[in-house]
C-alpha cells in the first residue's frame, strides 16, 4: 500500500476540554488513484490531511507514506518529506500574494530536486496567459488552478487537496476537478481529496467517510465518473 | 465590554513587543533624564548655596587701597555691598594654603563637617582638599610654621571649583587648600596680606558706573565679574552642559523612539483589520474600537514611564554624585522632579494612544469588506516590481517585501540608524574630548611658556618675545584677551581658518574660539572695552586665526598699546619656547603648554562616565529597536512563513528569503547614522565652546566607523539570531486555520 495509517489518534486540549480529532483511524490507500475523504465539518478530515502532509503530528499511532514512517520523522525529515513528496491544494488557495502566478510556481520549483517543466504545467492547467499576474488579479477558479500547478510542479508522490472546490461555484468547481483528474492521469500522482461534498466521491477510486474522528466507511468505487459528469 | 477580555490575551500574544517597546521607551527617556537630573541637581543646589552664602557679583583689585570710609561711601552711592577680603598664601611641603580672614558680608564659608574656629589654634579648611588627602576633623596642620587643629571642613561659594589661580584650567585639590583662622591669629601670621575686593550689586546698581568710578578713584588693576570667574561659573556652566545634552538627547532619542514605536503600533493594528472589520460589521462604534486599541497602545508608555521612574529613584543620587567629581564635595540632592516623571509617563503614552486612534480612524474609512478581506494597506504598485526579471523568486520576494512595506522597512532602518547614530555620537564626542588636549598643544605651536607679569615693563626682555595682554570685553560684557604681538613673531601661531597666515600689520584678528564666543566673523566691526578702564574702541576683524582653545583678539603691539593706553614699548607678558629665568616676584602667573594640555585632559577626561552611559543606552536602544522591527517583520509574514514551510522550505531558507534582505539597510542606516551624529556634534560644537572655552575638534575617524559598524552589526545579527527562532515556532496547522477563518 502507498499509504498506511494505523490506530492514528490526535487529541487537542487537556483534561475535560480534550477533543479527539482522530480517534483510532486505520486506513490504507493504493498508489496512483484518486481517494476522496468525505465528512462533515469537525469530523477530523482536515486533521487527517495535516497528518498525511506532515504539517501536524499524531498523539499516537503510525502513518507510513511510500514506505516512510512520517509519524516518527523529525522536523528536518518532515521538511524534506513535504518538499520532495507532497503537493498541497487548499480551499483558500494560500498563494503568496507578493508573487506572480509564475513565481508562485517557481518558488516551489526552486527547491525541488527534479521539477517538471513549468511551461508544460502551466499549459496543462491553462494558466500560462496569467503567468505575470498576481493572485489578487485572478478569479477563484484561476487561483485554484495556480495552486494545483504549484503543487504539481515538483511532481509529488502524493497530492493532498483540502476542500479544493469549497470556495468555488459549480461550474468552476467542475473545471478544477477536471484538472485534478487530468493531472492524476497524466502524471500518475496519488491524489487525496478531502471534502464534505458527496458528489465529488463519484470521481474517486476509493471513498472514505469519516465522522467524529473515526472511519465509518471505506469502499472502492468501481463506477467512477469523469469530473465533467459530476452533479455538483 | 466583553472585548476588554482581549487585553490580557493580546498582551500575552505580543509580549516580546510590549517588553521591548517598554524597555526602549524607558531607555530613551533615561538618556534625557540622566543629564537632566545632573544638570538641575547641580543648578538648584548651587543657586541655594550661592544665595545662602552671599556669592560675590564681582571681585577686583586696585592700585590705591580702599579705606573703610571709601567702602561705606561707595556702598551708599552705588547701592552695592562691598568687602575687602584679606588673604595670604603659605607654602608647606609643596602644599599651598590660602589663609583667609573670615568675611562678614560676602563669600561666606559654610561648615559642612565639624565646627567653626573658636581658639587661635583652630583652623577650618576646604573640604575638597580634606577629602582628597584624608585630612579629618581633629587632625593637625602646619601653616606658616605653626600647628593648627582642624576643627571643621567648609565650602565657599567663590571656590566651588577649586582653582588656585583664575588663569588655571583645572582644579587643584591635591596641593592647594583654603583655610580660615581667627582674626587675631590671621594678623599675627601675616602682616601684609593681599587684598581683593568683593562686591554684590543691589537692584539699582550700575556695574559700569561703579567700575568707572573705581578706576577713576582707585585705579583698577583687575576686575572679574562672577560670570567670568571660572571658580564660580564652572558650576553653572557644567550643569548647563548637562542640561543642553539632555535636550539634545530628548530631540534625538525619545522623539525618534516614540515615532518608531508609534509606527509599529499602527502596523500591529492594521494586522488586526479583519477583527476590526468584523467588530465594525457587528455594530461596534468607532469610538469603542478607538478606546479598545488605544488602551492597548498605552501599555508601553505607562510601563516605560513606571520603569524609568523606579530606575531614577534608585540611581538618581549615586549617578548625580558622579557628575560632582569636578567640584568641592557639594551636598547636592539629585532626584527626578515629579513633574518630569509624570511628563515622561504621559507624553509617550498619549502619543502611542493617538497613534492607535489615528490608525483605527484611518482603517474605518475603508469599506468593511476591504477590512474583512485583509486588503487595506497592500501596496499593489510596488508588488509589481521585477515581474519581468529573471532573478530568483526569493530575491524578487525579498525586494518586494522591502519596498512594498515601507513602514516596516522604515522601522528596521530607524533601528539601525538610531543605534549607529548614538554609538558614533558617543565615540566621536569621546575622541573629540580626548583630542582637545593635543589640539591645545598644537595650537600653541612652538610657544611653550607664557609669563604674565605683575607689572608693566618697558625694557626689552633679554629672552623671549614681549607681548601686550589685557582683559577686554564686548558690549555684552563677554570677556576675551586683547593681545599685541610683534608682527615678526616666531612663536604665536597665526594660521587662518580659511588658509594663509594673519598679517598683523593689516589690523585685528580674532581666534576661532573668540569668534564663536563673541559671535563675530571676518569683516565685522565690533566695539570692545577694557574691563578696567571701560574705554571703548571700535575695531575691524580682518580674519579668524585657527585657535579653538584661547579666546583672543590680536594685532601688533603698537595697536594693542594704543587700545590699552600703554606707553610705546610697554608689555605685560613674555612668551618663550623655553623656560626663562624671570624673578618670581615679577610674575603673576605662568602658563605652560604641557600644563594646559594636562589640565584640559584631566578636566574633560572626567566626562567619561557620561560617555559610557551614552554607549550603554545606545546598545539597549539599538537592540530593542531592531528586536521590535525584526519581530514585526516575522509577525507580519507569519502566513507566508507557514506557507513556505508547508511547501517544504526549511527555516534557514525562509530566514534567508524573508529576513536577510534587510541587510541592505545596514549600510545606509549606519552611514546616515554616523553622518547625523557628525552633524549633531558639529552643530553642538559652538555651544560647547561657549561652555568650556574649547572648540571640539570634531573628527570622523576610521576607527569610529569600524566600531560603530561592528557594534550595530552585532546588535542586528544578535537580534536576528534570537528572532530567527520565531520562524521555527510559526505553526503551520494554526496558520492554515487562521487563513481559513
Amino acid at each position: 500500500m502507498f499509504i498506511e495509517i494505523r490506530n492514528a489518534k490526535k487529541q487537542y486540549g487537556k483534561d475535560e476540554a480534550v477533543v479527539n480529532a482522530l480517534d483510532g483511524v486505520d486506513l490504507s490507500i493504493e498508489k496512483g488513484g484518486i481517494s476522496v475523504i468525505l465528512g462533515p465539518s469537525g469530523s477530523g478530515k482536515s486533521t487527517l490531511m495535516n497528518m498525511l502532509g506532515g504539517i501536524d503530528s499524531l498523539t499516537s499511532g503510525e502513518i507510513t507514506v511510500d514506505g516512510k514512517n512520517i509519524s516518527k520523522a523529525n522536523a528536518r525529515e518532515l521538511t524534506e518529506y513535504r518538499r520532495d513528496d507532497i503537493g498541497f491544494v487548499f480551499q483558500f488557495y494560500n498563494l503568496i500574494a507578493d508573487l506572480t502566478v509564475q513565481e508562485n510556481i517557481e518558488v516551489v520549483a526552486e527547491i525541488s530536486d527534479s521539477p517538471l517543466n513549468i511551461n508544460e504545467v502551466m499549459e496543462a492547467l491553462d494558466i500560462e496567459k496569467y503567468k505575470k499576474r498576481f493572485p489578487r488579479e485572478l478569479s477563484g477558479g484561476q487561483q485554484q488552478r495556480v495552486a494545483i500547478a504549484r503543487a504539481m510542479i515538483k511532481n509529488p508522490k502524493l497530492l493532498l487537496c483540502d476542500e479544493l472546490t469549497g470556495a468555488l461555484d459549480t461550474k468552476t468547481s467542475r473545471s478544477v476537478l477536471e484538472f485534478v483528474q487530468k493531472v492524476n492521469s497524466q502524471f500518475g500522482t496519488t491524489t487525496v481529496i478531502i471534502t464534505h461534498n458527496n458528489a465529488i466521491a463519484d470521481m474517486a477510486d476509493q471513498v472514505i467517510v469519516i465522522r467524529d474522528g473515526k472511519i465509518v466507511e471505506n469502499r472502492k468505487n468501481k463506477n467512477k465518473l469523469p469530473a465533467s459528469g459530476l452533479v455538483l | 465590554m466583553k472585548l476588554n477580555k482581549r487585553y490580557a490575551r493580546s498582551v500575552r500574544a505580543n509580549l516580546s513587543f510590549y517588553v521591548a517597546a517598554s524597555i526602549m521607551t524607558m531607555t530613551a527617556l533615561l538618556a534625557f533624564y540622566l543629564f537632566y537630573i545632573a544638570g538641575i541637581g547641580i543648578n538648584s543646589y548651587a543657586d541655594e548655596f550661592f544665595s545662602r552664602n552671599k556669592l560675590e557679583d564681582a571681585q577686583f583689585t586696585v592700585y590705591t587701597p580702599l579705606t573703610d570710609e571709601d567702602i561705606t561711601s561707595l556702598e551708599s552711592k552705588y547701592d552695592v555691598t562691598l568687602e575687602a577680603e584679606q588673604s595670604f598664601d603659605s607654602e608647606n611641603d609643596g602644599v599651598t594654603a590660602r589663609i583667609f580672614k573670615a568675611n562678614q558680608k560676602i563669600d561666606l564659608y559654610e561648615i559642612i563637617e565639624g565646627n567653626d574656629i573658636k581658639e587661635d589654634s583652630d583652623i577650618v579648611i576646604s573640604a575638597g582638599y580634606a577629602k582628597a588627602n584624608d585630612v579629618s576633623v581633629g587632625d593637625k596642620l602646619t601653616v606658616s610654621g605653626r600647628k593648627f587643629t582642624v576643627t571643621g571642613l567648609f565650602l565657599r561659594p567663590d571656590y566651588l571649583y577649586m582653582l588656585k589661580d583664575l588663569s588655571d584650567s583645572y582644579k587643584n585639590v591635591s596641593t592647594f587648600y583654603l583655610g580660615a583662622v581667627t582674626d587675631s591669629m590671621f594678623s599675627s601670621l601675616n602682616s601684609g596680606p593681599s587684598v581683593t575686593y568683593k562686591v554684590i550689586f543691589g537692584e539699582d546698581s550700575s556695574d559700569t558706573e561703579f567700575r568707572r568710578q573705581l578706576n577713576e578713584d582707585f585705579y583698577l588693576m583687575s576686575y572679574v565679574p562672577a560670570e567670568s570667574n571660572a571658580r564660580i561659573k564652572m558650576v553653572h556652566d557644567q550643569a548647563d552642559t548637562y542640561i543642553s545634552w539632555a535636550w539634545m538627547m530628548l530631540i534625538l532619542l525619545p522623539l525618534i523612539t516614540v515615532i518608531l514605536i508609534s509606527i509599529v503600533i499602527g502596523r500591529k493594528i492594521r494586522s488586526e483589520q479583519r477583527i476590526i472589520g468584523t467588530l465594525s460589521a457587528f455594530g461596534y462604534k468607532k469610538s469603542a474600537l478607538m478606546r479598545h486599541y488605544s488602551l492597548l497602545a498605552m501599555l508601553p508608555g505607562i510601563m516605560g514611564g513606571i520603569l524609568i521612574s523606579v530606575l531614577c529613584l534608585l540611581i538618581a543620587q549615586p549617578y548625580g554624585e558622579l557628575t560632582l567629581i569636578d567640584y568641592e564635595p557639594l551636598q547636592a540632592e539629585f532626584r527626578l522632579p515629579v513633574s518630569a516623571m509624570i511628563t515622561g509617563m504621559i507624553v509617550p503614552t498619549v502619543i502611542y494612544m493617538l497613534a492607535a486612534m489615528l490608525k483605527i480612524r484611518k482603517l474605518l474609512k475603508h469599506d468593511t469588506v476591504e477590512l474583512l478581506n485583509n486588503s487595506v494597506g497592500k501596496d499593489v504598485k510596488t508588488h509589481k516590481i521585477l515581474t519581468n526579471s529573471d532573478k530568483k523568486v526569493r530575491f524578487k520576494f525579498a525586494v518586494r517585501s522591502l519596498i512594498g512595506s515601507k513602514g516596516r522597512t522604515f522601522v528596521v532602518f530607524l533601528g539601525i540608524f538610531l543605534g549607529a547614530m548614538i554609538v558614533s555620537l558617543g565615540l566621536m564626542f569621546s575622541d573629540s574630548v580626548k583630542g582637545i588636549g593635543d589640539a591645545v598643544k598644537s595650537s600653541y605651536g612652538d610657544l611653550e611658556y607664557e609669563y604674565i607679569l605683575n607689572t608693566i615693563k618697558t625694557e626689552a626682555p633679554s629672552e623671549g618675545e614681549a607681548v601686550v595682554a589685557a582683559k577686554f570685553e564686548n558690549e555684552d560684557s563677554t570677556e576675551f584677551t586683547l593681545m599685541g604681538i610683534g608682527a615678526d613673531t616666531q612663536l604665536w601661531e597665526l594660521g587662518l581658518t580659511d588658509g594663509g597666515s594673519a598679517d598683523l600689520e593689516k589690523g585685528w584678528y580674532a581666534s576661532s574660539l573668540c569668534s564663536v564666543v563673541l559671535g563675530i566673523e571676518a569683516g565685522d566691526e565690533i566695539t570692545v572695552r577694557s574691563v578696567t578702564t571701560l574705554e571703548e574702541h571700535s575695531i575691524k576683524i580682518e580674519g579668524i586665526i585657527d585657535n579653538g582653545y584661547n579666546s583672543f583678539i590680536v594685532s601688533t603691539r603698537e595697536r594693542a598699546e594704543e587700545l590699552t593706553g600703554l606707553e610705546h614699548g610697554s608689555y605685560t607678558a613674555i612668551i618663550s619656547d623655553k623656560e626663562l629665568d624671570i624673578p618670581a616676584s615679577e610674575v603673576s602667573s605662568v602658563l605652560t603648554k604641557d600644563t594646559l594640555k594636562e589640565q584640559m585632559d584631566a578636566m574633560l577626561g572626567e566626562n567619561n562616565s557620561l560617555i559610557y552611559a551614552i554607549l550603554i543606552i545606545a546598545a539597549i536602544i539599538c537592540i530593542s529597536s531592531l528586536f521590535i522591527a525584526i519581530g514585526l517583520l516575522i509577525s507580519e509574514n507569519s502566513t507566508n512563513i507557514s506557507m513556505l514551510k508547508i511547501l517544504g522550505y526549511d527555516n534557514k531558507r525562509i530566514s534567508r528569503m524573508l529576513l536577510d534582505m534587510n541587510q541592505v539597510l545596514l549600510i545606509p542606516g549606519i552611514g546616515l547614522g554616523i553622518a547625523a551624529a557628525y552633524a549633531a556634534l558639529s552643530a553642538y560644537k559652538d555651544h560647547y565652546a561657549a561652555l568650556v572655552n574649547a572648540m571640539l575638534p570634531v573628527e570622523l575617524t576610521a576607527s569610529q566607523v569600524i566600531i560603530t559598524t561592528v557594534f550595530v552589526c552585532i546588535c542586528y545579527y544578535g537580534s536576528l539570531y534570537f528572532l530567527k527562532r520565531k520562524v521555527g515556532k510559526v505553526n503551520m496547522a494554526e496558520s492554515l486555520m487562521d487563513n481559513r477563518e
